[in-house]
């Protein structure tokens, strides 16, 4: 097999193709224009190839960090705990025809030490990686009821 | 029609399906090729076998998928990195492709889609009289 044709996400997107006259020209030009920054420079396998996409969010029990890691194996991911950082480090193998390539990505994200270590959980599903961090009893907000006097 | 400039497009009411509503976005894809067949491999990180829709035509292949995951309610997005899009992938082929022998296999967030060509467009030996 050989390849003929590989295609980098650079400055397609928000299809025009598929949508009809409704939306207007204007939709989705902010983000067009986040994509050809953000993809300026990725191009080059190198550097930019290790880093994936990472989101955060809290509510009031847990933080959670939903990581894009897609065609990676359970068993070559790795989530660590290590000193206030969470480290996320992946390898994804991949067979063409005869040759094995492997890559690799790694992140370190740092989590305040209001998390209960002991008590962290990562699911992989879908080619997303989610860590669910549960905040301590003590730094979960809670209500103080002021006395009238 | 209006009467108005015709390349300003005009706000009309949505005849087309309502799923053009939603922004979507082309993922990333490679193609690769042998004698027998096309080898399509899309990456679709977050979209799970219910959220995913291929359909071929003599033209054309579509491939649209959604996110399987919402936000719940509570949550407070403290950072975003990931594009809340939609994927769709519209790849255009000139009748190249066995309709009924396309198979596909969605692993971990990446869509490998096996296309065998149409026995039209097969390298065939002619032989020399």
């Amino acid at each position: 097999m050989r390849i003929i044709r590989y295609n980098q996400p650079v400055t397609r997107g928000y299809a025009r193709a598929n949508c009809g006259d409704n939306r207007s020209p204007w939709a989705g030009f902010e983000s067009e224009i986040d994509r050809l920054f953000t993809s300026a420079g990725g191009n080059v396998a190198g550097s930019k190839a290790t880093q994936f996409p990472v989101d955060l969010y809290e509510d009031k029990d847990n933080a959670t960090v939903r990581a894009e890691l897609p065609g990676i194996k359970r068993d070559d991911i790795q989530v660590e705990l290590v000193d206030g950082h969470l480290n996320i480090n992946a390898t994804r193998k991949t067979k063409t025809g005869d040759d094995e390539k492997s890559s690799s990505f790694s992140r370190s994200i740092r989590v305040p030490d209001t998390v209960q270590s002991d008590k962290v959980a990562a699911a992989y599903e879908d080619g997303v990686l989610t860590v669910t961090l549960p905040k301590r009893e003590e730094s979960k907000p809670r209500k103080i009821n002021v006395a009238v006097k | 029609m209006s009467l108005l400039n015709p390349t300003i497009p005009s706000r009309q009411s949505a005849t087309t399906s309502s799923a053009c509503s939603v922004a979507t976005r082309k993922p990333i894809y490679q193609v690769s090729e042998s004698d027998e067949a096309y080898r399509l491999t899309v990456i679709l990180p977050g979209v799970a076998k219910d959220g995913l829709k291929i359909t071929a035509d003599a033209d054309e292949l579509r491939i649209a998928g959604t996110h399987a995951w919402k936000q719940p309610e509570g949550w407070t997005s403290l950072h975003r990195e990931t594009i809340a899009a939609n994927y769709a992938l519209v790849l255009k082929h000139d009748n190249a492709l066995n309709g009924d022998k396309i198979t596909a296999e969605l692993r971990e967030g990446v869509l490998h889609v096996t296309l065998p060509k149409a026995e039209a467009i097969k390298p065939r030996k002619i032989t020399v009289v």
